[in-house]
């Protein structure tokens, strides 16, 4: 199982290498390093920076020179903020990571709750609802969600109590001063992790609930219930752990993709994350934070994948046999 | 305290608050000491070294600089109008002379002036500043530095700066863009490295306490500041880039005041009245909204023909769409915006909708209609594509009325979606465009831009290593010559009848056609007192240090 | 990922199929309503009360009424109309995707699992380059750099979503690699190309089908995401998610209804479509098994 993951992990070094390749070829093709510099009136310092970021060079030599900076630590400054690519990485990798973490215990639970609750009342209206609510929360899309949260539970309670706060901040992870975990934090926590949590559960439920109806029709747990196993016994040794596996392993597989796929939430929110970086630097150009950040998003995919496997080789028995 | 609320009255008595447009602004309300406010920011700045390359956002010199950086010269209304005037880092307006071609300006500084460590505002931080701009690398903009000879430091409360030539705008130094730096603590440093990410030194009546790169600008007051005190203990400047979640944040008071750009989403959020909320609308602003046409790529490189587009588009209707919802229903009618409106007239007033002059002006040409009932001539349709920057709601809408106006009188348009890294890097410069939709900005009370859009020497070259900002190619004949006695001539009078008649062949050749000044916008929450208003120049937290809790 | 094991004498169940299709009234309802929508959207030059595009400056926004169903958007145009046209667009899009995508996926998914081997593994770590970076910081570099353009759009988020289907095709293609009629065709001396369109394609029918659906679903919403951050279908195109986007700024305004009927619509459209997805799953596969 080991030798598996590892190899994996080994597999994927030349996928990243070569994405990074491709992406650094599309970038330089979109856009001009020296854009922002192109507007000043001093002409020398377009020359002197084409010389010392090797401009000048060819594509491949530029990549490798990049490369070799990318792994000996030197990520290179950002042309918008003057700032040191890694360090603005790291920043935005916290506040991600903090609602990645927020949002998959939330989303775990609740849809693991319905996927047991769907299957097991099967075409039961309240199973239709289930699955007819996880269909809007799909269809609409997530900033249509974060603004109505914002004005449902923000906004309009505040204004009907007459609050002089609102109960729930939509601005940020801490209110300006605060920092830490606090009662601060949570109430600016709710709105975004909710905002997430939605598209989650919609999801996770929908497949957790096919993996426990699969769980259920396997033979097993016919076997277990000819023998006479208490149905609880039955949903939750038997079903329910053999369902987890696939589970965990979409959950995992999910997960890795909000490292960069938080632009929406992150920018209705405010919240300084890597969707937020990802969209400050693209739209203004900032190719020497694209690429590292594509590269940081890749690893974390690895890492997540990596974890996916190992979860499903310790949830599921029949793994170990092989 | 009343006392203090009655120094700062004095003091900003040159302000005169009686803004002319106040909206829904009842009278100031009377300013407490101490609390803290949020203000919500709707752009982060890249940097914080106001000199280099990476600066020139202005929500940069709102919450950090305007605060911290001593400058020159303010901008007060005065008679109605924004001008350049001495703050109290001098002892009074300098000297300026000029002798043999040369200008000389004598600044006398004010002897209580100091940093926020204690060391006098000297001469030295003048000619450190001067020299900094003017020989720098990555240095974000040199007009008038460049033209600086050298700076005498007499004495350590006199600095006296020579220009090569003269240079009419000379208010400028020091003030607008940059102001005076400490050379005590960045002569002979990294000036980029210690500034960037914020500084702890100051020499206004602010401290930056923190700036949290994506969340937040912390400002408190400076003990050592030689002025009036701030009344609040602290200011905080959040992020919120997203428009919509900005209001939210103001209705719930999460923030306490806002400086929206005046989105029609935000308009109709002020129209339909936030609870608890004061505005200000004020249409005075240095922010012209312009169609930018190509002078050299075809269509526009005929002169007619861009007289014939000038005629076809109701450019009234269109500003009373955007902004009729506050009051704000004519068009922009001059290339000066009415920051500098001292300067320049109503020249482009003539070209109102006026479709039978452009069948007029187009048939003349030898141009005719197809049969789709656009103009062409020698197979070649009047047909041309409008950059614009993706993303912004109002330059959509905006785009969406005229492409409907000018395909009535002939013409064909298409708009084309860019990034402003593209556009601005990219597209611009190399003049691969046939028109643009974008905003000129003036910061300052004089007609600093006209020669950098429209001068001929601005056309982006190979020789200028095509960093000059005339992107539409503009070339008008005799020109160039009234432009430079606009950045010249120190007499005013002069001048001014310069500008007119730049005005005036501006509107004659129409290289490009002004549409409308964006009015700004201040909101803030019922529970702040003190003097707010927009000064359009300095932004609309220039007087930060009059604000407080409502009494 | 199993699905509906199809055995090779299963087509003649197509009216079994539709039986059972018929049965799923949600499939049913769905299909009803999509259709009366795809109708409407199309024939709006028909049926619309306006023409599209057509400003009143003078009237500007104004709220539902009987002139005015919808109401006016801030231009003064009338939104049902608008909210028509717009359909179309976003119509369109999710059509295309779905066909494109599924076309290049069924193929290349197709070749990965029948030719195997290096081939094959090549194919397949190919498709993983998209599993590695999210697909919308893939889209949003790609339709900077290429423009968003109707044309675009459709490539790109048909670029995305193809590696899905591969995916599942290949798998597909890889059990039914072993069955005994393919051998038996092998023996024959079939060729390859016809053994995957004559023997592998018909019993592939089911997953592709579910797959169309909910590629279309997806990518009817991935554009509105799209035009939220601005790199969707741009003004003076109008979709229904650049249309929602563009009354993002409206909550709490009284014309926060500009916000709710595009969503309206985005959402019925995709629960029709998923629900025809779930008939069709349910109608090829007996067994009540589900992805």
């Amino acid at each position: 199982m080991l030798t598996y993951a590892v190899r994996r992990v080994l597999l994927s070094v030349p996928i990243v290498l070569i994405a990074s390749f491709v992406l650094f070829v599309a970038t330089r093709a979109t856009f001009d390093p020296l854009g922002k510099l192109r507007q000043s009136r001093d002409p020398s310092v377009l020359h002197r920076e084409t010389i010392r970021l090797g401009l000048d060079k060819s594509v491949p030599e530029q990549y490798f020179l990049w490369l070799k900076g990318f792994v000996t630590g030197d990520w290179g400054v950002s042309t918008r903020t003057g700032g040191d690519v890694r360090k603005m990485i790291l920043q935005a990798l916290w506040p991600t990571l903090q609602l990645i973490f927020w949002g998959i215990v939330f989303a775990v639970i609740i849809a693991g709750f319905i996927a047991i609750y769907s299957a097991v009342k099967q075409y039961s209206l309240a199973d239709h609802t289930l699955t007819a609510l996880s269909y809007v929360g799909i269809a609409l899309p997530a900033f249509w969600f974060g603004l109505v949260l914002i004005q449902l539970l923000a906004v309009l309670p505040r204004q009907q109590f007459g609050l002089t706060d609102p109960l729930l901040y939509f601005v940020g992870l801490h209110s300006p001063g605060q920092s830490g975990f606090n009662l601060d934090y949570l109430r600016h926590l709710v709105l975004p992790v909710l905002t997430l949590t939605i598209t989650l559960v919609a999801m996770w439920s929908r497949f957790g609930r096919a993996s426990m109806l699969d769980a259920l029709g396997s033979e097993y747990v016919r076997t277990a219930r000819a023998k006479g196993v208490p149905r609880r016994r039955i949903l939750l040794r038997h079903a329910a752990r053999n369902s987890l596996a696939p589970f965990v392993t979409v959950v995992a597989l999910d997960a890795a993709l909000l490292f960069g796929g938080l632009v929406v939430t992150e920018q209705i929110y405010s919240i300084p994350g890597m969707g937020r970086l990802f969209l400050d630097s693209l739209l203004t150009g900032d190719v020497f934070v694209l690429l590292p950040w594509l590269l940081v998003v890749a690893a974390a995919v690895v890492v997540c994948n990596l974890i996916a496997d190992i979860g499903y080789a310790i949830l599921d028995p029949r793994v170990r046999l092989r | 305290m009343f006392p203090a609320v009655a120094t700062l009255l004095v003091a900003s008595a040159c302000s005169s608050n009686s803004s002319a447009l106040s909206g829904q602004n009842d009278a100031p309300v009377a300013a407490r000491d101490g609390g803290s406010i949020v203000i919500g920011a709707e752009q982060e700045p890249d940097c914080a070294d106001w000199l280099g390359t990476c600066a020139g956002s202005i929500w940069g010199s709102y919450t950090m600089q305007v605060g911290t950086i001593p400058a020159a010269f303010d901008t007060r209304k005065v008679d109605g109008k924004w001008v350049p005037q001495a703050s109290d880092l001098l002892t009074g307006d300098p000297a300026v002379q000029t002798v043999d071609g040369k200008q000389t300006i004598t600044y006398r500084i004010n002897p209580k002036a100091v940093w926020s460590d204690g060391t006098p505002i000297s001469s030295a931080d003048f000619a450190y500043t001067a020299l900094q701009v003017r020989d720098g690398k990555d240095i974000f903009e040199k007009s008038g530095y460049s033209d600086i000879a050298n700076v005498a430091t007499p004495d350590p409360k006199t600095a006296v700066v020579t220009m090569q030539t003269p240079y009419a705008s000379w208010r400028d130094l020091f003030s607008g863009d940059y102001g005076v730096l400490p050379a005590h603590i960045l002569d002979g440093k990294d000036r980029d490295a210690l500034m960037k990410d914020g500084y702890t030194w100051s020499g206004g009546p602010w401290i930056i306490q923190n700036w949290q790169r994506g969340t937040s600008v912390t400002l408190v007051p400076n003990d050592k500041y030689w002025g009036p005190k701030p009344h609040l203990d602290k200011v905080t400047f959040q992020f919120i880039t997203d428009t919509a979640a900005a209001f939210q944040a103001l209705k719930s008071g999460q923030v306490d005041a806002l400086y929206p750009s005046p989105q029609l989403d935000a308009l109709s959020q002020i129209k339909a009245g936030v609870a608890n909320t004061k505005s200000q609308v004020d249409p005075v602003t240095g922010n012209l909204e312009a169609i930018w046409l190509n002078n050299t790529k075809f269509p526009f490189d005929s002169q007619t023909v861009r007289q014939a587009l000038a005629y076809s588009i109701d450019r009234d209707a269109i500003v009373k769409r955007l902004f009729g919802t506050i009051g704000v229903d004519k068009a922009a009618q001059s290339f000066f915006t009415p920051i500098v409106g001292g300067f320049g007239e109503s020249a482009f007033g003539k070209y109102t909708l006026d479709l039978g002059k452009v069948t007029a002006l187009m048939t003349g040409d030898g141009w005719a209609k197809d049969s789709a009932g656009f103009w062409a001539k020698g197979g070649k349709r009047a047909s041309f594509a409008v950059e614009t920057l993706a993303g912004n709601k109002r330059r959509d809408l905006t785009l969406q009325i005229l492409q409907s106006q000018f395909t009535q009188a002939g013409f064909e348009m298409t708009i084309h979606d860019t990034t402003s890294a593209t556009l601005f890097g990219t597209t611009a410069p190399n003049g691969d465009f046939q028109a643009g939709l974008y905003t000129l900005i003036d910061t300052f009370p004089e007609p600093l831009n006209l020669a950098s859009t429209f001068a001929s020497a601005a056309i982006p070259s190979q020789a200028n290593g095509y960093s000059g900002t005339n992107f539409g190619r503009v070339n008008i004949p005799g020109l160039d010559a009234v432009l430079d006695q606009i950045d010249a001539d120190v007499d005013p009078a002069p001048r001014i009848a310069a500008s007119k008649q730049a005005d005036q062949m501006l509107a004659d050749a129409v290289p490009a056609i002004p549409l409308d000044d964006v009015p700004n916008v201040l909101l803030w929450s019922a529970r702040l007192g003190g003097p707010i208003s927009i000064n359009p120049s300095e932004g609309p937290f220039w007087n930060l240090s009059e604000w407080g809790l409502a009494q | 990922m199993s699905t509906g094991t199809a055995s090779a004498g299963q087509i003649s169940g197509t009216r079994a199929m539709l039986r059972r299709f018929r049965h799923h009234r949600l499939a049913l309802a769905g299909t009803v309503v999509l259709v009366l929508l795809v109708v409407a959207c199309f024939g709006a030059t028909w049926i619309a009360p306006a023409k599209q595009g057509v400003q009143d400056l003078a009237l500007g926004p104004t709220a539902p009424s009987w002139a005015h169903l919808l109401g006016t958007d801030e231009l003064g145009r009338d939104y049902l109309s608008e909210l028509l046209y717009a359909g179309r667009m976003s119509l369109a899009i999710g059509f295309f995707v779905a066909v494109v995508a599924t076309v290049v996926g069924t193929a290349v998914g197709a070749v990965a699992g029948y030719v195997g081997g290096v081939v094959g593994e090549v194919i397949m770590r190919l498709t993983d380059l998209f599993l590695i970076v999210p697909a919308i910081a893939i889209l949003a570099l790609a339709l900077n750099g290429l423009g968003s353009s109707p044309v675009t759009i459709v490539l790109v988020l048909s670029g995305i979503s193809w590696t899905y289907i591969a995916r599942v095709v290949r798998s597909q293609v890889l059990s039914l690699r072993e069955k005994e009629f393919i051998d038996a065709a092998k023996v024959t001396g079939t060729s390859t190309a016809r053994i995957l369109v004559r023997h592998m394609l018909p019993n592939l029918a089911g997953i592709i089908t579910v797959n169309i659906s909910l590629a279309a679903a997806s990518a009817i919403i991935v554009e509105s995401t799209l035009s939220f951050l601005g790199f969707g279908v741009q003004p003076p195109r109008t979709s229904w998610g650049n249309m929602l986007s563009q009354a993002s700024g409206l909550v709490g305004t009284p014309q926060v209804y500009l916000l709710y009927f595009p969503g309206l619509f985005i959402l019925v459209t995709v629960l029709c479509v998923n629900f025809i997805g779930d008939g069709l799953r349910d109608a090829l596969d007996p067994q009540g098994r589900q992805l």
